[in-house]
C-alpha cells in the first residue's frame, strides 16, 4: 500500500533564493509527523508548496500515490488534504457555526444549492453542529466569530478542518501565540483526533512536538537535515547543533505568530 | 491614405490628453488603492474654467490663464479628495465618497454654467489649420500631440528617474515598507493626489477646443481614464501611456469607420486585454489584485 | 462599535481588496424572532398593497417606480453586500432588461408576464457575456471594471439605433395580463410590480439563506480560505453575478412597463450610482434596508428635486459623503446596533484581557 503523503525532491525557489531544496519526505497513513527547524528552515514555505497554495519549483507531491503536483489548492483540498493558516483565517463576517457549514456542505456537495433555506438542509446542519461539539463550541453556534478569543478561534479552525473530513491535515504552528492553558486545551483536542487521520504539523514549541509526534523531520536550510522518533531526533547530534542547542535564544526571537 | 492620417492624429490628439487625464488617476490608484471616482469631475472642472475665461477669438494669454486656474483648481480639488478618503481605510467606503464629491462638483457646475453645451475656442494664433500631406489639419491638435509628447518625456524623467519617482514607484510598490523605512507617505500620496488632479483640469482646459464642456462630459471622460488605466496596467506610467495611446487610436478609428460600434470598440479592446493579459499590458507590480 | 469593526478588520490576513465587512441579519435562530419577522412582512406588504386604494395616481406611479428601482438594489445588495463584489455597473443589465421588455411590447405581446421573463433572461444573459470579465477581479478593481462594462453598454445604447439610439424607445402599449384587457389604472400597474417585486425579495432572501449565499458570504469574508477548503470562487462568483443580472433584468422590465417608455438616460451612470447609494444607506447585506434606501433615493432624485430647481443629485452627492462618515453600517446598522454592543459587553466578561 502506498504512503498517504509521499514528497520527492520537493523544491520551492523565490529568484535565486531556494526556501525548499529537494526535499524527500513519506508519511504514512495515520501518523502524526510534526516539522521542526529553526526560522527560515523553509517550514511555512514547504508548507504551503504541499497544500497548493505555492506551485513547487520542481519535485512531486503525491497523495495516495497520485500525483497531485499540478493541480490547484481546491482540488487538493477535495481530495482530502486540508491545511490551517499561522494566522487563524476564518470567515470573520459569519457565524461560528457558518464558518463549520461552510465546510461540511463543500463534502456533502450542497455549495450552490439555493432551493431551500441552508437550516433545511438537515443533515449538513446536524453534521456541523457534531464538529462544533466535538471541539466545545457548540454553545456558541449562532455568535460571530469575531466574538471568539484567540483560543477559541483555533479550536473552530479544527472542527472547520475536520468537517472537511480529510485524509490529511496539516497544522501550521497552531499553538503560535496561545496562553499555556489554550495550548493545554489544544494539545488534548489534537490528542483527540480520530486514530485513521494523518497529520502533519509545523509547530514551534517542541514540548508540544514531542508529545504529539510518532516521526519528527527537522528541516534546515531548506533541506531534511535529519528524520525519525522523536527520542532519536533528541539524541541526534547534528539537530541539537543546529537547532536544539539554540532553542532557548530561538524562543526570544520566534515569530510567535499570535493576533497583530 | 491622407484620411487615414487624419485619423491617426486625430487618435494621437486624443491620447495625448488621456494620458494626461489617466496618468493622475492611475498613480492615485497603484499608490493607496483609491478609485478616484471624481476624476471625470475634476476634468470637467478644468473645461469650465476654459469656458469662464477663454471668449472666442481670444489669444494665447487667456488660454494660458486658464491652464494656470484649472492646474489650482484641479490640486485644491486634489488635495481635498485625499484629505477626504484619508478619513476612512476602506476602499469601498473611499470610492463612494469620491462619487459623492462627483455628484457634488457635476451638480454645481450645471448650476453655474447651465445644461447647455458650450465649445471653447483655441487661442487664435493656432486656431487654423497647416496642411499635411495634402490634408487640411488643425494646428491646435498638433500642438496637443506635442504637448502629450512633452508630458510623457517630463513624467518618464521625473518618475523612473529622480528620488521623489523612486519614492512614487517604491510606494505603488509595497507602502507599508515604504511607511516602515519612516517616509511620509500620507504627504507624497497627498501630493501625487493634487498632482494627478491639477493635470486632469489641465487636460479638461486642453481638450476644451476639442471636447467642449457640458453635463455629462465627466463620466465620458472618467469611463475611458478608467479604461486606459485597467488597459495599461493600474499604477504604471509607461502603462497609462501605452494605454492612452492605444484607446485613442481606437476611438479615432472606431468614430472615422463605425460611428455607431465606437463606444463598444473600446470596450471590446478592454475586453481583450483583459481576457490576455489580467493585470495589463504593462503592470507595475505582479500579484493577483494589482 | 467602530472599534469593534476595525478589528474586524484588523483580524483578516491582509486582503488587498477587502472590502468593509458587513453584518448580514442572523440567520436561522431562534423561532420567536422569525415568527415576528413574518408577521412584519405581512403587515408591510399588507400596507403597500393598500396604497392605490387611498392615495392618487401620481404617487402611486411614482411608488411602482421605487418598486422598480428597488429590485435592481436588491441585485446589487446581493452582489455588494452578501458576496462583497461592489458593483457600479447593474444599470446595464437593468438597462438590458428594460429594452427587451419594451421591444416585446411593441413587437410581440403586451402579457406582462411574458415581458417580465423576457427581461429576466435578457438581463441574465447580457451579465453572462460580460460578467466573466469582470468576475475574475474583486474589490475595488472590480467596482472599476463594472463601471467600465456599465458605461460601455450604456454608450452602446445610446448609440444604437435598434433601440432608438439616444432618443429611446417610445410608444410601448399598456401591459395586460394572463390574456385580459389593457391594464391603464396606475393602481393596476402597481399591484403588478408590487406582486413581482415581492417575489424577487423573496427569492433573493431565500438565495441569502440557502448554502449558495452561505458559500457567497464566506467569498466575501476570506477567499483564500474558501480555497483551502476546496470550493472554487469563481464559480460562484460567475453565478451570482449572472443572478443579480437577471434580477437587474426584471427591475428593467417592470420599470419600462410602468413608463412605457425607456431611455438611454434611463440606465446612466447616475442609475448605478444611485443603486449601489441605495443599498450604502440601507445597509449592504441586510435586504430591507436597501429597500428602504431605493424608495429614499428615489423620493430624493424624482419628488424632492422638483422643489429644488431639479437639483436632486447635488442632495445624493451630500447624503452620499454624510453616509459613509455617520452611518458606516446604513439604516439596517441603526437597529442591530444595540445587539452588538451586547455580545461585545458579553465578550469582555468572558476575555478581561
Amino acid at each position: 500500500m502506498s504512503p498517504l503523503l509521499e514528497l520527492r525532491g520537493l523544491t520551492r525557489s523565490y529568484g535565486s533564493l531556494t526556501a525548499v531544496d529537494g526535499v524527500d519526505l513519506t508519511i504514512a497513513r495515520g501518523e502524526r509527523h510534526a516539522l521542526i527547524g529553526p526560522n527560515g528552515a523553509g517550514k511555512s514555505t514547504l508548507f504551503a508548496t504541499v497544500a497548493g497554495t505555492l506551485r513547487a519549483s520542481s519535485g512531486s507531491v503525491l497523495l495516495s500515490g497520485r500525483d497531485v503536483t499540478s493541480l490547484p489548492e481546491a482540488d487538493r483540498a477535495r481530495r482530502g488534504m486540508v491545511r490551517t493558516y499561522q494566522h487563524s483565517s476564518l470567515f470573520l463576517g459569519c457565524s461560528v457555526l457558518d464558518n463549520v457549514a461552510l465546510a461540511v456542505q463543500r463534502v456533502h456537495r450542497v455549495t450552490h444549492r439555493f432551493d431551500r433555506a441552508a437550516r433545511r438542509f438537515k443533515h449538513t446542519e446536524a453534521e456541523a453542529r457534531r464538529h462544533l461539539d466535538s471541539v466545545g463550541l457548540s454553545g456558541r453556534a449562532q455568535d460571530k466569530v469575531a466574538a471568539l478569543s484567540h483560543g477559541e478561534r483555533r479550536q473552530l479552525e479544527v472542527a472547520m478542518v475536520l468537517a472537511t473530513e480529510p485524509a490529511l491535515v496539516m497544522f501550521d504552528e497552531p499553538t503560535a501565540g496561545m496562553s499555556a492553558a489554550e495550548t493545554e486545551r489544544f494539545v488534548t483536542l489534537m490528542e483527540r483526533l480520530p486514530e485513521d487521520l494523518t497529520v502533519l504539523i509545523v509547530e514551534h514549541d517542541l514540548e508540544v512536538v514531542f508529545r504529539l509526534a510518532d516521526l519528527v523531520t527537522v528541516l534546515h536550510l531548506g533541506k531534511v537535515l535529519a528524520s525519525g522518533p522523536p527520542e532519536a531526533i533528541r539524541a541526534d547530534d547534528a539537530v541539537q547543533r543546529a537547532y536544539l542547542g539554540s532553542a532557548r535564544t530561538e524562543d526570544l526571537f520566534t515569530d510567535a505568530g499570535g493576533p497583530r | 491614405m491622407a484620411t487615414h492620417l487624419v485619423s491617426v492624429l486625430n487618435g494621437l490628439a486624443m491620447g495625448s490628453l488621456l494620458f494626461a487625464i489617466a496618468l493622475g488617476l492611475s498613480l492615485v490608484f497603484g499608490m493607496m488603492d483609491v478609485l478616484n471616482l471624481a476624476h471625470g469631475a475634476v476634468y470637467l472642472v478644468g473645461a469650465y474654467v476654459a469656458v469662464a475665461l477663454v471668449s472666442d477669438g481670444a489669444g494665447v494669454a487667456p488660454f494660458v490663464l486658464a491652464v494656470l486656474a484649472a492646474a489650482v483648481a484641479g490640486a485644491v480639488l486634489g488635495g481635498l479628495l485625499a484629505s477626504l478618503t484619508r478619513a476612512t481605510p476602506h476602499h469601498l467606503d473611499q470610492a463612494l465618497l469620491t462619487l459623492g464629491v462627483a455628484l457634488v462638483v457635476g451638480e454645481g457646475l450645471s448650476l453655474v454654467f447651465g445644461n447647455d453645451v458650450h465649445s471653447i475656442a483655441a487661442p487664435e494664433p493656432v486656431a487654423g489649420g497647416v496642411t499635411v500631406l495634402g490634408e487640411t489639419y488643425p494646428v491646435y491638435r498638433l500642438l496637443v500631440i506635442g504637448f502629450g509628447a512633452v508630458l510623457a518625456v517630463a513624467v518618464y524623467v521625473l518618475v523612473e528617474r529622480s528620488p521623489l519617482g523612486s519614492l512614487i514607484r517604491a510606494t505603488v510598490a509595497d507602502r507599508a515598507m515604504v511607511a516602515a523605512l519612516g517616509v511620509n507617505t500620507g504627504r507624497v500620496l497627498v501630493g501625487v493626489f493634487a498632482a494627478g488632479a491639477a493635470l486632469a483640469a489641465v487636460g479638461g482646459v486642453l481638450a476644451g477646443p476639442i471636447l467642449g464642456a457640458q453635463p455629462g462630459l465627466d463620466e465620458k471622460v472618467l469611463l475611458l481614464a478608467l479604461v486606459v488605466v485597467v488597459i495599461g496596467g493600474l499604477g504604471s506610467v509607461r502603462g497609462a501611456l501605452l494605454g492612452a495611446v492605444l484607446i485613442g487610436q481606437v476611438q479615432a478609428l472606431g468614430t472615422a469607420l463605425l460611428p455607431e460600434y465606437a463606444s463598444f470598440l473600446v470596450f471590446a479592446a478592454m475586453a481583450l486585454v483583459l481576457l490576455l493579459r489580467p493585470a495589463g499590458l504593462l503592470p507595475a507590480r505582479s500579484g493577483v489584485h494589482a | 462599535m467602530k472599534a469593534e469593526a476595525e478589528e474586524i478588520r484588523g483580524g483578516t490576513p491582509a486582503l488587498k481588496d477587502s472590502i468593509p465587512v458587513v453584518d448580514t441579519p442572523a440567520v436561522g435562530g431562534a423561532d420567536h424572532p422569525r415568527r415576528r419577522r413574518a408577521v412584519v412582512t405581512v403587515g408591510v406588504v399588507a400596507l403597500l398593497a393598500a396604497a392605490p386604494l387611498v392615495l392618487a395616481p401620481y404617487p402611486v406611479s411614482a411608488m411602482t417606480r421605487m418598486l422598480a428601482f428597488a429590485v435592481l438594489v436588491i441585485g446589487v445588495d446581493l452582489l455588494t453586500g452578501v458576496t462583497g463584489l461592489p458593483s457600479l455597473g447593474q444599470a446595464a443589465y437593468f438597462g438590458a432588461g428594460a429594452y427587451t421588455a419594451v421591444l416585446v411590447g411593441i413587437h410581440i405581446t403586451a402579457d406582462a408576464l411574458v415581458q417580465a421573463l423576457a427581461g429576466l433572461v435578457m438581463g441574465l444573459v447580457t451579465a453572462a457575456v460580460t460578467g466573466w470579465v469582470a468576475v475574475r477581479a474583486r474589490g475595488i478593481v472590480f467596482l472599476m471594471l463594472t463601471l467600465a462594462i456599465g458605461e460601455s453598454v450604456h454608450q452602446v445604447a445610446d448609440t444604437w439605433s435598434v433601440v432608438g439610439g439616444s432618443n429611446g424607445l417610445a410608444g410601448m402599449p399598456p401591459i395586460s395580463l394572463f390574456g385580459g384587457p389593457s391594464l391603464l389604472a396606475a393602481g393596476f400597474v402597481y399591484w403588478w410590480v408590487l406582486a413581482v417585486a415581492v417575489l424577487v425579495f423573496a427569492a433573493v432572501a431565500l438565495v441569502a439563506r440557502s448554502p449558495y449565499g452561505r458559500t457567497l458570504r464566506g467569498i466575501r469574508d476570506n477567499e483564500a480560505r474558501m480555497r483551502a477548503l476546496g470550493y472554487r470562487p469563481a464559480l460562484a462568483r460567475y453565478g451570482v453575478f449572472c443572478l443579480a443580472g437577471a434580477v437587474a433584468g426584471i427591475g428593467g422590465a417592470l420599470w419600462a412597463q410602468q413608463a412605457r417608455f425607456f431611455s438611454p438616460g434611463d440606465m446612466a451612470f447616475e442609475v448605478a450610482a444611485l443603486a449601489l447609494l441605495s443599498v450604502v444607506i440601507g445597509g449592504a447585506g441586510s435586504l430591507w434596508g436597501p429597500c428602504l434606501g431605493a424608495a429614499l433615493v428615489l423620493l430624493v432624485r424624482d419628488n424632492l428635486s422638483a422643489s429644488i430647481g431639479g437639483h436632486g443629485p447635488l442632495v445624493l452627492g451630500v447624503v452620499f459623503v454624510a453616509v459613509v462618515f455617520l452611518m458606516p453600517r446604513g439604516l439596517a446598522g441603526l437597529t442591530g446596533g444595540r445587539l452588538r454592543v451586547v455580545t461585545r459587553a458579553r465578550r469582555r466578561k468572558e476575555n478581561p484581557s
